[in-house]
């Protein structure tokens, strides 16, 4: 009886299945491509993934792959040009809750 | 509820904590019909978890499935127990569970000092007593040599099931550990050490912990360096780029200090300030750098973060960080450790952590309260008042100001440069919890936001409206000055539920940011109003 992992659930996107938290994370980042990022994103009421939507896609995955950690927010906007405000209206669900969530990185950990 | 055996009831939820039943908020916070619906849990999540205590879940709890799990379950709480009163195993906080298990008198004075228990409307399944004699019954009668015959004989039996440690657990992550009840309790029971030794139990004994804290918390720590999932490289990446925010927003060029042996101050900050709230690092790197001071941060594991999630609900997660941090101290040879903004981190390092930190490890360690309150009236810094005229008011973390009674430092600076600095009621070691202690502010699974923001944050939140009763208009702009990063990732999540900075204009942060926004050699106000 393992209760200290949380319940997983099963996302299941063209016939292929992954596993993601309560909160629509996925656990595996290495499971990620371009389909299933338009999948969990559809997830969050975004129906197709614009130029916009990839290049702050394309930069939290590429510094996830360099420091194993999502950018910080302020750096994210600095960095592709974005508002906060723009970042929100991309992704309803915000930069950590849904941009990097679409961008497969785990959810956010510790005191922040 | 009706009485204390309920708990190991075996169908049923003990209270529903009827929003219609909480304390009564100000106006226009006081209609039910505007708040956020509280979240459904779907049956599939229901059948599987226990919510039999208040119908919410901080651990998602799995039940036992068969006769034989159940019996395991209990097997182990009843190892984890015995352990407890032991010398070997728990020579740390034996002392202390002793005086607390043994010397309540059932007089209740302590109950009317929980914020938990007094905003829910009074339920009883938050009276601060129950948790605290149920688990003093389960010792007393199962746990001690004699205890069942005597339980029996003095009518203080209680059945140990799966039920009733399913609602124990969860109950232990209904109490913030603010010490607020120990500190009314005239024969010095302190029932939030009770509830930690409950959370240590299941944890040590049991392996049972929520995932925020351990495995995403004191494990991702220990592994990576930071809870935050920081490694060295992010680190020193991520505050590359803060110095390049104040050369950008002040036009100073600092370049923070790392690894400098020989240092007088290793500052520590909680990492999660790096990453949610960088105006305080900033801060901090500004006033260090215009004081003279010499500073260093280190970028050894865990040095870079002053969080040890242990002090919340595991001794050996709590060694084991609060070790590797004075590791730190001890390799760059600095005079002391200073603790940033973050409560729980000065308690886990300048108290619990002086049991473990001996010999050369003992290194001086200093709340940056003071620190700051002494640069500020040495004069090095040139403040104008004026700049920070707007209300602030003062939030008091709990494990600064009622634990270890730093109370006057960040009081003497707010009243220093901020002319329109008022007082809660009530404040200093009286002050309630932010309502995200112990973790709470970073857990949201399940159903357990809600729980937090309508139970837990609702004294607080209260508390704040009454600071500002004379300037309610959201035109108006007020500060809750909080220095403490687990308070005010509780304050942004409470004032988004309840859209505080839309209806009343309040916004939150550290202490640092009031001193920078003050000097005057910036040419900009340092403080941005934008909610975040």
């Amino acid at each position: 009886m393992d209760s200290s992992q949380g319940i997983l659930q099963v996302f299941t996107w063209n016939n292929h299945e992954v596993e993601v938290d309560e909160d629509g994370f996925i656990q595996q980042p290495d499971l990620w491509d371009e389909q299933l990022a338009l999948a969990l994103a559809r997830t969050d009421g975004v129906i197709e993934l614009t130029d916009a939507h990839w290049k702050i896609i394309h930069y939290i995955r590429s510094y996830f792959q360099e420091f194993e950690i999502a950018p910080m927010i302020r750096k994210l906007c600095k960095e592709t040009g974005f508002s906060l405000r723009e970042i929100y209206n991309l992704f309803p669900s915000g930069p950590a809750k849904g941009a990097c969530k679409v961008a497969g990185l785990p959810k956010p950990t510790g005191c922040v | 509820m009706r009485k204390l055996g309920d708990i190991a009831s075996q169908s049923g939820q003990l209270s529903q904590v009827p929003v219609q039943s909480l304390m009564p908020l100000p106006a226009p916070y006081d209609r039910i019909a505007d708040l956020p619906p509280r979240k459904v849990l779907n049956q599939k999540v229901l059948d599987r978890i226990d919510t039999s205590l208040d119908g919410f879940s901080a651990l998602g709890l799995a039940r036992p499935q068969t006769p034989e799990e159940e019996h395991e379950f209990v097997k182990r709480f009843l190892s984890g127990l015995e352990k407890l009163l032991s010398k070997e195993n728990n020579w740390t906080f034996l002392e202390q569970l002793t005086l607390s298990l043994d010397h309540c008198a059932r007089c209740q004075t302590c109950v009317e000092a929980c914020p938990i228990y007094t905003a829910s409307g009074h339920d009883e399944v938050y009276r601060p007593t129950f948790r605290s004699e149920v688990f003093r019954r389960l010792m007393n009668e199962y746990a001690k040599p004699g205890g069942k015959a005597l339980a029996w004989l003095k009518g203080e039996h209680v059945e140990l099931n799966a039920a009733t440690l399913g609602r124990l657990l969860e109950s232990a992550y209904r109490c913030t550990l603010c010490r607020r009840c120990a500190q009314a309790c005239p024969m010095g029971v302190d029932n939030a050490l009770l509830t930690r030794e409950i959370r240590k139990l299941f944890s040590m004994e049991m392996g049972i912990a929520p995932k925020e804290i351990h495995d995403k918390g004191s494990m991702l720590q220990l592994r990576t360096g930071s809870s935050t999932g920081m490694n060295a490289r992010a680190v020193r990446d991520n505050v590359a780029f803060l110095d390049e925010e104040i050369r950008d927003q002040t036009g100073l060029t600092i370049e923070t200090p790392w690894d400098k042996e020989g240092a007088d101050v290793l500052l520590i900050h909680n990492a999660g300030e790096i990453l949610a709230w960088l105006e305080n690092p900033m801060a901090f790197a500004i006033i260090l750098e215009a004081a003279g001071i010499s500073w260093t941060m280190s970028s050894d594991l865990a040095g870079y973060d002053s969080v040890n999630y242990g002090l919340w609900y595991d001794d050996a997660q709590f060694a084991r960080v609060a070790v590797k941090q004075a590791e730190a101290a001890r390799k760059l040879k600095v005079k002391k450790i200073v603790l940033g903004e973050c409560g729980h981190g000065h308690k886990a390092s300048m108290v619990t952590a002086d049991r473990i930190l001996t010999g050369d490890l003992n290194i001086p360690r200093e709340s940056a309260l003071v620190l700051l309150r002494d640069i500020v009236m040495s004069g090095r810094l040139k403040l104008d008042p004026s700049r920070n005229d707007f209300p602030v008011t003062l939030h008091d973390p709990c494990n600064m100001v009622r634990m270890m009674g730093i109370v006057e430092p960040q009081r003497e600076i707010l009243r220093a440069i901020c002319p329109q600095f008022r007082e809660m009621t009530p404040h200093g070691v009286n002050n309630y919890c932010c309502g995200g202690g112990s973790g709470f502010a970073i857990m949201s699974g399940y159903n357990f936001e809600d729980w937090r923001f309508s139970v837990a944050g609702r004294m607080k939140l209260k508390q704040i409206l009454d600071a500002f009763a004379d300037c309610p208009s959201p035109e108006v702009k007020k500060y809750v000055c909080a220095p403490c990063s687990n308070c005010k990732g509780q304050f942004r999540d409470l004032f988004q539920y309840y859209g505080v900075w839309e209806k009343s204009g309040i916004l939150y942060g550290g202490l640092a940011e009031l001193i920078v926004n003050a000097m005057t050699d910036l040419s900009q106000p340092f403080i941005k109003w934008e909610f975040h």
